[in-house]
């Protein structure tokens, strides 16, 4: 987590553009900056309104002695392509140790009849392996058929009691990122609420929101809607 | 006033849209614009741009002008050459000239005037002296001037907006010029950013990062790019908004029970609650006096804005139409509400009056989001979905104009810059 902290790189700056520079030393909403001194508000002079000429156009009262200081030209931008690649995960799918997406739910029921109920959240044959819980539209409200993805989740962290797992909330792309944001994580305390009834303590669980930033489906209908608003359950180290 | 006399003038004309501006398409207008003459200004400076065409732009997709054709006029060389009678009789109830000249270390000189060609008088004459590459920040100031003596109000072009661009993997905050030129990158990520709030004075941005796997706020500064964690509890952290006097946030935390409202001084870490309660509450927004602050809850059942006069007092609600009002924004005279509406399915832009409690529905498009009003209180800027790519519009607060930037790329979550 450390490691992805630093890695976001700030392209920082209002620096780096000429533009913005020069506008700061005529500006008096400029950015402030802290090496320079403020830029002098303007340098504008109001001449005479309501009579003809331009006599009074009287240049630069206020004019920043010596050289404009460009908040610009003497910060680097830096490059933010170069730590941030290997991230990826950016569709929503939750990626395993392996480097494999971990199973979505319309593979969720994949691993078949035949398959040992293992608890192992990296076995796509587990009933772990069964990581998302769909809602409806301006709900939290947990479906009865997900009674059994949750049991065995339960089961496995009561196992392992250093096992961790985020749950990450998600909502469709309609109405305001940040009230979706809160429905998101409505949902996830939703879940959060039922693993922790059915035994499992607070301190493996963390409740998060990824609002309606992180679409499973990209459309704009209601088929992909109902795919976005879901919980995944998602394990620390994954 | 020359608007009033121009609002004579104009009343029986209804102008049709004549400028087609290059990156803004204008959807609607208002019913009388004022004609303007912007002749090209004269350029005697090495490297000087002419900001008669940036003027031009300004004014003419604002929706209050129509522009008076003065393409391939040779500006005379002094304003005592300007013959107001001729212009006239083009039809333009204003002119504007204007001149580039060079000045010491190779700076710009950059004089105007403006002229009403119907009373024959000047209204205006400054002088602004820059870089050359600050010519389209000076053209900015140029139009907000003919804007405010024309119509008496400011004109809001020269003001900053701040942004999220979505790119393949990638999400940049960008601060650019109102007309959406010269942005500027300020924060990149592989992971969401949302949320940008201005801070009064401009000089910060706060804003909601995703590159810990969960939603945190993250303040930065303009000036050198530095930026801090202020909220990053256990849960989500989101939401944040500055206090008018700029010291403290109000920010959006679960981390005691869903999400709720929290007052955080960014430099003490000191945290207070302000909303308790099951319900969902989130969005805070302050009156610029600081006496209000609205949010967004379902406390009601569905997601509704409400206002608590502060500090930490009677909460009432404010909105009553529809089941779903979201993203409050104030005006910068505190007497507008700018906010997401829904009707039959689709998310407006609304606004309330706050003295009558009057809504009125802005805009016709389906998916819009995030409102936020002009430093002049008259546009409200915000985002919405047009073939399945997000792209920034303002709309006035009467619902007459209305203009669409279209910068290329995925765009969302504007705010404008004090």
């Amino acid at each position: 987590m450390k490691s992805l902290i630093s890695a976001l790189v700030l392209a920082g700056l209002l620096a780096g553009c000429a533009d913005t520079a020069t506008v700061a030393s005529i500006e008096d909403r400029a950015v402030p900056s802290k090496d320079a001194a403020k830029p002098s508000a303007t340098s504008a002079t109001t001449a005479t309104t309501g009579s003809g000429t331009a006599a009074a156009t009287a240049a630069d009262a206020a004019k920043p002695a010596g050289k404009p200081t460009s908040i610009v030209e003497t910060r680097p931008m830096v490059d933010p392509d170069t730590k941030v690649a290997s991230l990826g995960a950016s569709q929503g799918v939750a990626i395993g140790p392996d480097g494999k997406p971990l199973a979505a739910a319309g593979q969720a029921g994949t691993a078949g009849p035949d398959a040992a109920p293992v608890l192992d959240p990296k076995n796509p044959a587990s009933p772990l392996a069964q990581r998302v819980l769909r809602f409806e539209y301006d709900s939290a409200a947990i479906r009865d058929e997900y009674r059994a993805l949750l049991e065995a989740h339960a089961q496995y962290l009561k196992q392992q009691k250093a096992a961790k797992t985020i749950l990450q909330g998600h909502a469709d792309e309609r109405g305001s990122r940040e009230y979706n944001l809160a429905l998101g994580q409505r949902r996830a305390e939703s879940v959060y609420k039922a693993l922790s009834l059915l035994g499992v303590a607070d301190a493996q669980m963390e409740a998060v929101s990824f609002g309606e930033e992180k679409p499973v489906a990209e459309g704009h209908d209601e088929e992909a809607w109902q795919q976005n608003r879901r919980v995944e359950i998602v394990y620390e180290g994954e | 006033m020359m608007h009033r006399l121009l609002l004579v003038v104009l009343l029986a004309l209804a102008s049709p849209l004549c400028m087609a501006a290059m990156t803004i398409e204008i959807v609607g207008g208002a019913l009388n614009r004022i004609p303007v003459a912007i002749l090209p200004f004269t350029l005697s400076a090495p490297g000087a741009t002419d900001p008669a065409a940036v003027v031009s732009g300004d004014l003419g997709r604002s929706g209050y002008f129509r522009l008076v054709d003065a393409q391939g006029v040779v500006s005379p060389e002094s304003p005592q050459g300007l013959s107001l009678p001729t212009w006239k009789s083009r039809g333009a109830d204003a002119v504007l000239m204007g001149q580039a000249l060079p000045a010491a270390n190779g700076r710009i000189e950059v004089r105007f005037w403006l002229f009403d060609a119907v009373r024959q008088s000047q209204l205006a004459a400054l002088s602004y002296t820059t870089t050359p590459a600050g010519l389209r920040g000076v053209a900015h100031r140029i139009a907000d001037v003919v804007h405010e003596k024309l119509l008496g109000e400011p004109g809001s072009y020269s003001g900053r907006i701040a942004y999220i661009l979505k790119r393949p993997g990638r999400y940049e905050l960008q601060v650019a010029d109102a007309d959406s030129q010269n942005a500027i990158t300020v924060a990149s990520s592989p992971e969401p950013l949302i949320s940008p709030a201005w801070s009064p004075d401009g000089s910060k941005l706060a804003y909601v990062s995703f590159e810990d796997k969960k939603p945190v706020v993250y303040v930065q500064h303009l000036a050198d790019g530095g930026r801090r964690a202020v909220a990053r509890f256990r849960g989500s952290n989101s939401a944040p908004a500055w206090f008018p006097d700029g010291r403290r946030l109000a920010v959006t935390l679960s981390k005691d029970e869903t999400s709720q409202i929290y007052f955080l001084n960014p430099d003490t870490g000191e945290l207070t609650r302000f909303s308790r309660g099951g319900a969902l509450d989130t969005e805070p927004v302050f009156s610029p006096d600081g006496r209000w602050m609205y949010f967004t809850s379902d406390r009601g059942g569905s997601p509704q804005i409400y206002r608590a006069e502060l500090p930490g007092g009677q909460v009432s609600r404010v909105t009553f139409e529809g089941a779903y009002n979201v993203s409050p924004a104030l005006s910068p005279d505190g007497n507008n509400l700018a906010f997401v509406h829904r009707r039959n399915g689709k998310f407006h832009i609304a606004v309330m009056d706050l003295n009558t409690r009057q809504m009125q529905v802005l805009t016709d498009t389906a998916l819009d989001e995030s409102p936020s009003f002009a430093s002049n209180g008259r546009m409200i800027l915000y985002a919405t979905l047009v073939n399945g790519r997000g792209v920034l519009a303002t709309v006035s607060v009467d619902g007459a104009v209305r203009q669409r930037l279209s910068q290329s790329g995925d765009l969302r979550e504007p705010a404008w810059g004090p």
